[in-house]
């Protein structure tokens, strides 16, 4: 059952609200490009922070602070706005930003393509911009992300070095969501074509949802007699759903699960061995590393010219090397840097505890001590 | 429909007064709910077919009726607002936000007043949950009952408010594990009653039936009504004692799987049965049972359950005629309500925990199983029993199509096409008959 027409109908009266609200704002504002386009050092340099939704809870926890810190490091100072989830008020919040006097624009973009007429206003004004996370189709607006194809190789690696041979289950994301394809073609090399793997159940789920999973994964149990040697889910919610469905045959702990996000409870479940991994995307390296390329773009670094930090750990390092890149989005080469995103297991588990981004113990929360190491 | 004079009828007369009826006729079976039966049956059968009777084993029957007991506790409560001449578009949501509801108390809130582990913590957990949804009810029914606005546009803004209401309680985070005792309302072999409770419980089941259609006899023979035979007396009680233990046999002879009950013995210290050790009725069947009949229990025998059906007949008759239909709509709502929580228990505790999207959905197949199950959006018709078949037609597709390795874009077409053809048996049914 897909999602409810009503519901659209009344998001689309919602916009034309907000819309008009939002012609208002850029209507009023007459004050554009009062800033100065470069600034000697880092000294004064004030970088301008765009968020599209800060209420989720990973922007407040690890990438805000990680981009003031980087920031503040090298004496700026950041201002920041939030759209609330509109791209509309984006629009409104990059034009106050750069009224404010933002020497650069860090952006998380609601759409890539709604926000180009505030990145052609902050071209006008002299102002460099970078798409935080989320690409923005402008060959001027620095990328920076993790490799998100990459996530779902890692996970093929990491569960088929765990279990080279046997039955598999693969547990997909929503049906309409592109990612749920790009993490499934990442794992073709690895899986599909591997002779001794075989695949006995597939299929994707409505909105990654959690109960759907659960559903699927009865089902693929009981067809399979329980001979279920490994399940690749594409996400940590779905594997909530999975792992509660091995746990009722007896197989959680048994039966490796993959997810990706780094959520607390699979990190929970990698502790206390029910999950093999969660993929997790380091956003604290993610708002360094913007924090300091802001700096550069700042201070008039050509975006070619742009390196990453080199002191980034190790594990979010980019594989391509410190260098800017170019990074091709639907014929749109833009320059960026690449992080890499990183597979949580039992034993570097440690890593998500000592950045601060989830506390020892909820994460260990019910593991025997001494069982392992990150939890004493 | 009562009976003015006091004196009751000679048995002779009350023989005679019954007419020559034929076969089925005879044996007064809703004849609606014995096809839903049949079509049960049938699609069970065909999957059997398709697999080569591997699709019949007890585990996958046990599987999808643990399946469909979110969606079918609170079918019976739809049907009642249906019945009404209401909707509720608003379930879906209140299951998320109770669902997120129990979990943070019992994750985060309790234990740092009871402990963890505290016996008591899951049961505090699910009153706050069961008076959370009873109070969400009451207000999306007081606003539909008293203020008048309508229940679509109320249970819509509902939808809305209380998946907002869900994020906020923890800002989208995943709330997982729950309470170990609690998880037991998710089934799965631990959450299930054990192979001798479910006979017991068959047993019991089966002293019920022979009692009900004791008394309801003595009933009809007290007010003069028209006897059964008594070869169809015995035909019903018979048959419906066998599908009864049938049905316990069917959930007995699902074993716990071995790696696991080993598990269990070596806690236990109990020695484990050479052919297995039998997992019995799980609890949330167990659950979807208790609401069936309490449901239908009020549906059919309590004032409340007529007036609902009298409402939803004709709503301008039933006031004229004394009854208080507002107060009885809002009563419906916090009956569907109450229902939500009880379904959010079982949801949470299958999934080990609650996340942001659960119950998401939930109103279109929850109508779906209720109109599945012969209730009409005309009102004043519809049966508790039907909704609680429809949402296992339901569920015996998805997980039939699912073990058949079908994707889900499949599995929701073949859905879409169940809910149309059952309505329109439904409607040529009723033209041909009035």
């Amino acid at each position: 059952m897909k999602r409810n027409r009503y519901l659209i109908a009344l998001l689309a009266v919602l916009a034309m609200i907000v819309a008009a609200c939002g012609d208002d704002g850029g209507a009023s504002d007459t004050t554009d490009g009062a800033s100065d386009t470069t600034a000697a050092s880092g000294d004064d340099v004030v970088v301008g922070i765009s968020w599209n939704n800060y209420a989720q809870p990973r922007w407040a926890k690890a990438d805000g602070p990680a981009i003031i810190e980087a920031v503040e490091a090298a004496g700026g100072t950041v201002i920041e706005k939030d759209a609330n989830d509109s791209a509309e008020q984006q629009l409104a919040d990059v034009d106050a930003l750069i009224a404010e006097g933002a020497d650069v624009l860090i952006i998380l973009a609601k759409d890539a393509e709604a926000i180009l007429p505030a990145v052609q206003r902050a071209k006008d004004a002299g102002v460099p911009v970078i798409g935080y996370d989320r690409l923005i189709s402008d060959p001027e607006a620095f990328y920076i992300t993790f490799n998100n194809q990459g996530v779902g190789t890692i996970m093929a690696e990491v569960i088929t070095e765990a279990v080279p041979a046997g039955n598999y289950a693969i547990v997909k994301g929503h049906s309409a969501d592109p990612n749920a394809d790009f993490l499934r073609e990442g794992m073709v090399e690895l899986v599909d074509g591997n002779a001794d793997i075989n695949i006995v159940c597939e299929d994707y789920n409505d909105n990654w949802d959690t109960n759907n999973a659960r559903n699927m994964m009865d089902a693929c149990l009981a067809a399979n007699d329980n001979e279920i040697d490994a399940v690749i889910s594409e996400n940590d919610s779905m594997a909530t759903g999975v792992v509660a469905a091995l746990d009722a045959v007896g197989l959680a702990g048994t039966v490796p699960v993959t997810g990706q996000d780094g959520d607390l409870p699979a990190l929970n479940r990698v502790a206390l061995g029910t999950q093999l991994v969660s993929v997790w995307k380091d956003a604290f390296g993610l708002g360094k590393t913007a924090g300091e390329v802001a700096i550069q773009l700042a201070q008039g670094v050509a975006l070619e010219d742009v390196k990453a930090p080199d002191d980034l750990q190790e594990h979010v390092f980019p594989e391509a090397g410190v260098d800017a890149q170019t990074f091709d989005a639907d014929g749109v080469e833009v320059w960026s840097i690449i992080l890499k995103p990183t597979p949580i297991t039992q034993d570097n588990l440690n890593l998500v505890i000592d950045l601060g981004w989830e506390p020892q113990d909820a994460v260990c929360d019910g593991v025997a001590p001494g069982s392992v190491e990150a939890c004493g | 429909m009562t009976r003015l004079t006091n004196a009751p009828p000679s048995q002779a007369e009350v023989e005679e007064a019954a007419p020559r009826r034929g076969f089925l006729q005879a044996l007064e079976i809703d004849l609606r709910v014995f096809g839903m039966v049949v079509a049960l049956a049938i699609i069970l059968i065909g999957f059997g077919f398709l697999t080569d009777g591997r699709f019949l084993r007890p585990v996958n029957m046990v599987n999808l009726a643990v399946q469909s007991v979110s969606v079918a506790i609170i079918a019976t409560g739809m049907t009642m607002v249906i019945v009404a001449r209401e909707i509720d578009l608003s379930v879906g949501s209140i299951v998320g936000v109770v669902g997120m509801t129990y979990a943070v108390l019992m994750a985060r809130v309790l234990p740092d007043f009871l402990g963890f582990d505290h016996p008591l913590l899951w049961i505090v957990a699910l009153a706050v949950g069961l008076a959370l949804g009873a109070a969400i009810g009451a207000v999306q029914g007081f606003v539909v009952a008293y203020i008048g606005v309508p229940s679509f546009v109320v249970t819509l803004g509902g939808l809305l408010i209380f998946r907002g209401a869900t994020w906020l309680v923890t800002r989208g985070v995943t709330i997982s594990p729950v309470d170990p005792a609690f998880r037991m309302l998710g089934g799965g072999p631990q959450g299930s009653i054990g192979g001798t409770a479910s006979w017991i419980v068959g047993g019991l089941a089966c002293i019920g039936i022979a009692w009900l259609l004791a008394s309801a006899r003595r009933q009809r023979r007290r007010f003069g009504f028209p006897l059964r035979p008594m070869w169809a007396e015995a035909l019903v009680g018979t048959f419906s004692s066998l599908a009864v233990l049938g049905l316990v046999w069917l959930f007995n002879s699902y074993k716990w799987p071995p790696g696991l009950a080993e598990r269990y013995a070596a806690e236990t210290g109990n020695p484990i049965p050479p052919d297995g050790l039998p997992a019995g009725i799980p609890w949330p069947v167990i659950v979807l049972i208790a609401v069936t009949l309490i449901m239908t229990f009020v549906a059919t025998r309590r004032r409340y359950g007529r007036y609902v059906f009298a409402i939803g007949g004709n709503p301008e008759a039933s006031q004229l005629a004394g009854i208080n239909t507002r107060w009885t709509v809002m009563k419906t709502f916090i009956l569907i309500g109450l229902l939500c929580a009880v379904s959010a228990a079982v949801a949470t505790a299958r999934l080990d925990g609650a996340t942001l999207d659960l119950g998401e959905g939930y109103e279109l197949y929850v109508i779906a199983a209720s109109v599945i199950g012969g209730t009409s959006f005309s009102g004043g018709i519809g049966t508790i029993p039907g909704a609680v078949l429809g949402a296992l037609v339901m569920s015996s597709l998805a997980y039939g199509l699912s073990f058949m390795g079908f994707s889900s874009p499949i599995q929701d077409i073949f859905a879409g096409v169940v809910l149309i053809i059952a309505v329109a048996f439904d409607t040529i049914n009723r033209r041909r008959k009035a």
